[in-house]
């Protein structure tokens, strides 16, 4: 096919996405009883409106992209990696914990201890999915899902409990780290340049390790076809563990950011959902790591514009995940139409 | 006496939605399609259930809202997997938290309020009856519902025509094709009736064991668990009843635990079902791994005790099937 | 019933399976489809079975087209086919088999049915066993049982003799004869076993290449039969192999070996292999030689005794440090256990061969492809490949120099010149004395190639021969448990 054709059919693709999903969410907001066009006004303005607005989605970008990009590691096996949600909690959490000894403040250079002690939190999280996965077939989706609940639980026991502000335990979380050890943010803008440089090394790190590396090739091998990558020598089941201890990393790197980054604190929605957010950016994506920046983008633009719903339309801000969900729904179908077109086609 | 009556009374009602639940998906994995989606589906049918029993003043249609809604999920889950061939778990999964998500928008305006329940039934001669009387004489319609459909299930599953076809078309789809059974339409169906049941547990959490709606509604996680059974379970209607009765009365003990012991944090009631799930799952699937193998080998005691325990799947299932591709 | 294929022609991709067949049936006849492995033998009886649709051209049916067709419409008109690998559910009961898609009875019903048909054949079924427990040969004789009750009024059998005893298959031919005399029943008999053909069938239609190549009627001869299914020249299979002197030493050695694979074990096998040596092993599928292959390569469990390997203990050590020392295996599910499907063959020449410990054994991908005569482009990836390029890709990722290997089913769904061509690469291996151990289930391909023969039976190991000392026949009998085994 002509790369022009090509474009043309993707762009095609899309738009018929766009389409639908429109058509979908449009749908949702009448029946709920808003106002279609003031809702997507409010939506697109909350996070593009000014350069404030931006930043706020950008500082939502980070996070995105992060566990985006842990998730190629994680799908490049084959691995559903739904823990990924527990995997940016335990990096906060110690994250969190590494920081309680300085609560009168520090050097900078601390931060670099508790972003690693976020890495191997979430390694750790991932590492027990891949292990009951490797060595006791219990597959990854419920391993995951079930430790991302025993994270919730950790958090809001240490909120309650050990870790509680002096005098009052309340769902607003711990007590704020001390000012010295917050990431230094844009001069009046909630957006930290490390987080924003961490995240683009962590999507060029991971575009470079699948695309020109032995091992990235080889965790595509195992998730190609385990039995051969067996017979090729290549160890399936220590390739599974490694890109589980990656993405883990990556994931408890981005909870580790929200904690001095963002909240400066630990708290009990500290993962934002952002780890299942990513697993739908990831499968918009298809999997191919160019669009991952652009639709962490459009994603994070929605969880941002959403926040203003409730105070402006009375209405729930789970509306941005209601278009997420839309959107990726869309594709598949669009997708699976086209696939379905061309068989017919084919037979005739 | 009596209080154990109430407490196994307690357990097949907190045990009836994880029970429909599971029946449900135990049926669409038989026929070969995983309908991941379950613990957004069961959200979005409790809301449902709820939102429609305030508005019309009548929880039975609430009920048939939930119904509705597991059909519709269930159906979107049929189109782009089986019959489009996307993957299922993917589309089960963004399902997922699109049913979430929307049951969380949509329902906003019924949070926290008071709303109809579904009556309590009362049998009249067993009723009275010593023992037995308080824990099925007295119960909700949607806990008559489960036991019902459990055992329905189980004679339909293993002793009629259409069983034998399900479990067929769930094992070797291209045989039953070969054999004249009509494999994709049965996928179809037996995802829908599936996800009917999951919309009915949905409505079972709002309008009779945990009423009401609210952000959370208390059914989070359900789904999941529920999901979990099926495999503990077996992909049997009863095994997989009686894995969600051990889970129902892990939620009773915690209460009867919370109540002795008020020192334990609340957390740790919440959050104990899904280590055991995880455990579950090891108990059921370990005795596959080589590490294992070689354990039972040396202990063949060991091997014996758990070979009750393993599990086979459904050979085809979450397999994609269409004719043409034999061309 | 009177069954007419009119240009039927089947292409998948660019291959050409069945290329303007004409071809009338009548009813009451035995017919026996003749050719070699992927001659299109399978793919025609397919398509008369509803389960492929044909490319071009199409099938009268009493003079009628059929249309919408597909097997429970082909099962309806009284066309049953009996596969080569059973299709069927080897996770149900045997009753529940019978009763799929058969007619409505109820369980009792059902039972006593199934009971009288294979009493009147004197078929041994226990109604309550799961099929998957079952021989193939009783499988098949369950599927027959099956067709028979439905009425099918064309039978057609795949090459049905590969997985049962002689005693099973002279009964099976009796049958044969019985439905088409007295029943009028047409029966179309694929194989591609001349002997078989002259014994039962009455007719003879020879296929080459997916094409028709004769219909004659009885007596056959045999030259003659070979020429059409061949072609005119048959090429001589390499001498040099049955002569081949081995004067070295065992390398590797079993002693009372036990191996636990998924299904079953195989028990107490002793054996030793010699450099430079082939060795055939012959069994009906189930038996051991999956395990033997397997626990040979590392990938199975060693439960029970030594495997001795240059002098040193190998059992319980990692595949990895048998494929280290060169051992190494080739399934036969190239695609679905050998490859990455979609990954490019230069991929998987990067993943086969990491550049830290190539050395001097490492050719370069491109003469790689060149040595193998692969035709394909570097980029291409591994789905795209037809068996026979698959084959030769599997064995092009095998370092040169290395001790022992294994394969299963080395030419199974090639064509003649693949076969052919693997062969000629596996024996110059062997000249370079490395040993080699494969399994098939043409007993032709194991007298031809292989230096001794094991045959197993039962889960055993129960014969060890040199190749010149057995025939073709005496294995087939031990296979099937028949006689004695020396």
């Amino acid at each position: 096919m002509l790369p022009a054709a090509r474009l043309g059919l993707s762009l095609g693709r899309l738009a018929a996405s766009l389409f639908l999903s429109l058509v979908f969410t449009t749908l949702i907001l009448l029946i709920a009883g808003a106002p279609p066009i003031d809702t997507f006004i409010i939506l697109f303005a909350g996070g593009l409106g000014s350069v404030a607005k931006l930043a706020q989605t950008m500082s939502v970008w980070i996070p995105l992209v992060l566990c985006s990009s842990a998730l190629l590691l994680a799908f490049a096996p084959g691995l559903w990696n739904i823990g990924i949600e527990g995997q940016i909690i335990l990096g906060a959490i110690f994250a969190t914990g590494f920081l309680r000894p300085f609560a009168e403040g520090g050097s900078p250079l601390i931060l670099v201890g508790a972003l690693l002690a976020g890495m191997i939190g979430g390694s750790l999280w991932a590492y027990i999915a891949g292990v009951l996965k490797t060595w006791g077939r219990v597959h990854e989706i419920f391993g995951g899902l079930g430790l991302n609940f025993v994270a919730l639980g950790l958090t809001l026991w240490l909120i309650f409990g050990p870790w509680r502000r002096p005098g009052v335990a309340s769902m607003s979380g711990t007590e704020p780290l001390h000012p010295s050890l917050w990431l230094q943010e844009f001069k009046g803008l909630s957006l930290n340049p490390v987080s924003l440089a961490l995240a683009l090394v962590a999507i060029g790190l991971v575009i470079y390790l699948l695309r020109s590396t032995r091992w990235g090739l080889s965790l595509k091998a195992v998730g190609q076809n385990p039995d051969a990558a067996l017979l090729f020598g290549l160890k399936p089941n220590k390739r599974i563990l490694e890109s589980m201890l990656a993405c883990g990393a990556l994931a408890g790197l981005a909870g580790a950011l929200q904690v001095v980054g963002v909240y400066h604190r630990l708290l009990p929605a500290i993962s934002s959902n952002y780890g299942y957010t990513a697993l739908l950016v990831t499968m918009l994506a298809s999997f191919r790591p160019q669009l991952i920046p652009p639709i962490c983008f459009f994603f994070a633009l929605l969880n941002v514009g959403s926040i203003q719903l409730p105070l402006q339309l009375k209405l729930d801000s789970s509306l941005s995940g209601v278009i997420q969900g839309v959107l990726v729904l869309s594709v598949f179908l669009v997708h699976g139409l086209e696939g379905r077109f061309r068989l017919g086609r084919k037979k005739e | 006496m009596d209080f154990l009556a109430l407490t196994i009374a307690g357990i097949l009602s907190a045990g009836a939605p994880l029970v429909l639940a599971t029946l449900g998906e135990t049926l669409t994995e038989r026929a070969g399609v995983i309908n991941l989606s379950l613990d957004g589906t069961v959200l979005l049918a409790a809301m449902t259930g709820f939102a429609v029993a305030l508005i019309s003043g009548n929880p039975w249609w609430g009920l048939v809202g939930s119904v509705g809604v597991g059909v519709a999920t269930a159906s979107i889950l049929a189109l782009v997997g089986p019959v489009l061939g996307r993957s299922q778990l993917a589309v089960g999964f963004i399902l997922t938290l699109f049913c979430r998500d929307l049951a969380y928008f949509l329902g906003h305006p019924y949070a926290r309020k008071f709303g109809p329940e579904l009556p309590v039934w009362s049998i009249p001669g067993i009723r009275n009856l010593p023992f037995i009387g308080p824990i099925i004489g007295y119960q909700s319609p949607v806990v008559y519902l489960s036991l019902a459909l459990t055992f329905f299930f189980w004679w339909w599953l293993f002793s009629t025509r259409s069983g034998l076809e399900l479990r067929a078309v769930g094992e070797e789809p291209w045989a039953a094709f070969a054999r004249g059974i009509k494999v994709q339409r049965l996928r179809i169906v037996y995802t829908l009736i599936g996800g009917a049941l999951v919309g009915l547990a949905g409505g079972a959490f709002s309008l009779a064991v945990k009423p009401g709606w609210g952000r959370p509604q208390g059914a989070e996680g359900a789904g999941w668990i529920a999901l979990a059974i099926v495999i503990f379970g077996g992909w049997h209607p009863l095994r997989g009843a009686l894995g969600a009765y051990l889970f129902a009365t892990l939620q009773v003990l915690g209460i009867y635990l919370q109540e002795l012991f008020p020192g334990l944090p609340a957390v740790l009631f919440q959050v104990a079902p899904f280590p055991v799930m995880i455990l579950t799952l090891l108990l059921v699937n370990m005795g596959r791994t080589g590490w294992f193998k070689d354990l039972a080998f040396r202990y063949p005691g060991l091997k014996r005790w758990l070979i009750r325990w393993q599990v086979t799947a459904p050979a085809a299932l979450g397999l994609d099937f269409r004719p043409e591709k034999e061309t | 019933m009177h069954v007419e294929f009119q240009d039927i022609h089947k292409y998948y991709g660019r291959v050409r399976a069945n290329e303007g067949i004409d071809l009338t049936l009548e009813p009451g006849r035995i017919y026996g489809l003749l050719g070699e492995n992927g001659a299109g033998k399978s793919t025609l009886m397919r398509m008369l079975a509803g389960h492929i649709e044909p490319t071009r051209g199409r099938i009268l049916f009493d003079g009628k087209p059929s249309r919408g067709f597909n097997p429970s419409r082909a099962l309806a008109l009284g066309v049953g086919m009996l596969y080569q690998d059973p299709l069927d559910f080897p996770a149900l009961k045997v009753w529940e088999n019978f009763r799929l898609g058969g007619t409505k009875r109820d369980r009792r019903d059902t039972l006593s049915r199934l009971q009288k048909l294979a009493d009147r054949f004197h078929f041994r079924l226990s109604p309550e066993e799961k099929v998957g427990e079952l021989t193939v040969g009783e499988r098949q004789q369950l599927e027959l049982l099956r067709l028979l009750d439905l009425g099918a009024k064309v039978l057609i059998l795949d090459e049905p003799t590969t997985g049962i005893s002689v005693k099973q298959k002279e009964m099976l031919f009796t049958t044969m004869r019985q439905l088409a005399r007295d029943k009028g029943r047409t029966i179309v008999f694929v194989t591609h076993k001349l002997a078989e053909v002259e014994e039962l069938c009455q007719e003879v239609i020879v296929l080459r290449r997916g094409k028709l190549t004769a219909k004659l009627p009885a007596p056959f001869r045999p030259d003659e039969l070979i020429k059409l299914m061949f072609g005119a020249k048959q090429e001589e299979p390499e001498e040099d192999q049955h002569r081949h002197n081995l004067v070295e030493e065992n390398f590797i050695q079993l002693e009372q070996v036990q191996l636990l694979g998924e299904k079953y074990t195989l028990r107490d096998v002793s054996l030793g292999i010699r450099p430079g040596e082939i060795l055939g092993l012959a069994g009906l599928e189930g038996n051991g030689q999956e395990l033997l292959l397997r626990g040979l390569a590392g990938l199975v469990r060693v439960m029970k005794g030594r495997l001795i390997f240059d002098g040193e203990e190998f059992q319980g050590r990692p595949y990895l440090e048998f494929r280290r020392s060169g051992i190494h295996f080739l399934p036969a599910a190239r695609l679905e256990h050998g490859l990455f499907p979609d990954l490019s063959l230069n991929e998987h020449f990067r993943l086969a061969f990491p550049p830290h410990n190539g050395g001097r054994h490492k050719l370069s991908p491109e003469e790689g492809m060149k040595a193998f005569s692969i035709q394909a482009k570097l980029s291409t990836s591994a789905r795209a490949l037809s068996g026979g390029n698959q084959q030769r890709l599997l064995l092009a990722l095998i370092p040169r120099q290395i001790r022992l290997l294994l394969l299963e089913h080395p030419t199974r769904g090639l064509d003649h010149g693949s076969g052919q061509q693997v062969w000629s690469h596996l024996r110059e291996r062997c000249r370079q004395s490395t040993a080699l151990v494969f399994s098939s289930a043409d007993l032709d391909e194991i007298k031809d190639n292989s230096h001794r023969v094991l045959i197993f039976y039962n889960r055993r190991l129960i014969a060890d021969r040199p190749t010149f000392s057995i025939s073709v026949e005496e294995m087939g009998r031990l296979m099937a448990g028949e006689g004695r085994a020396v």
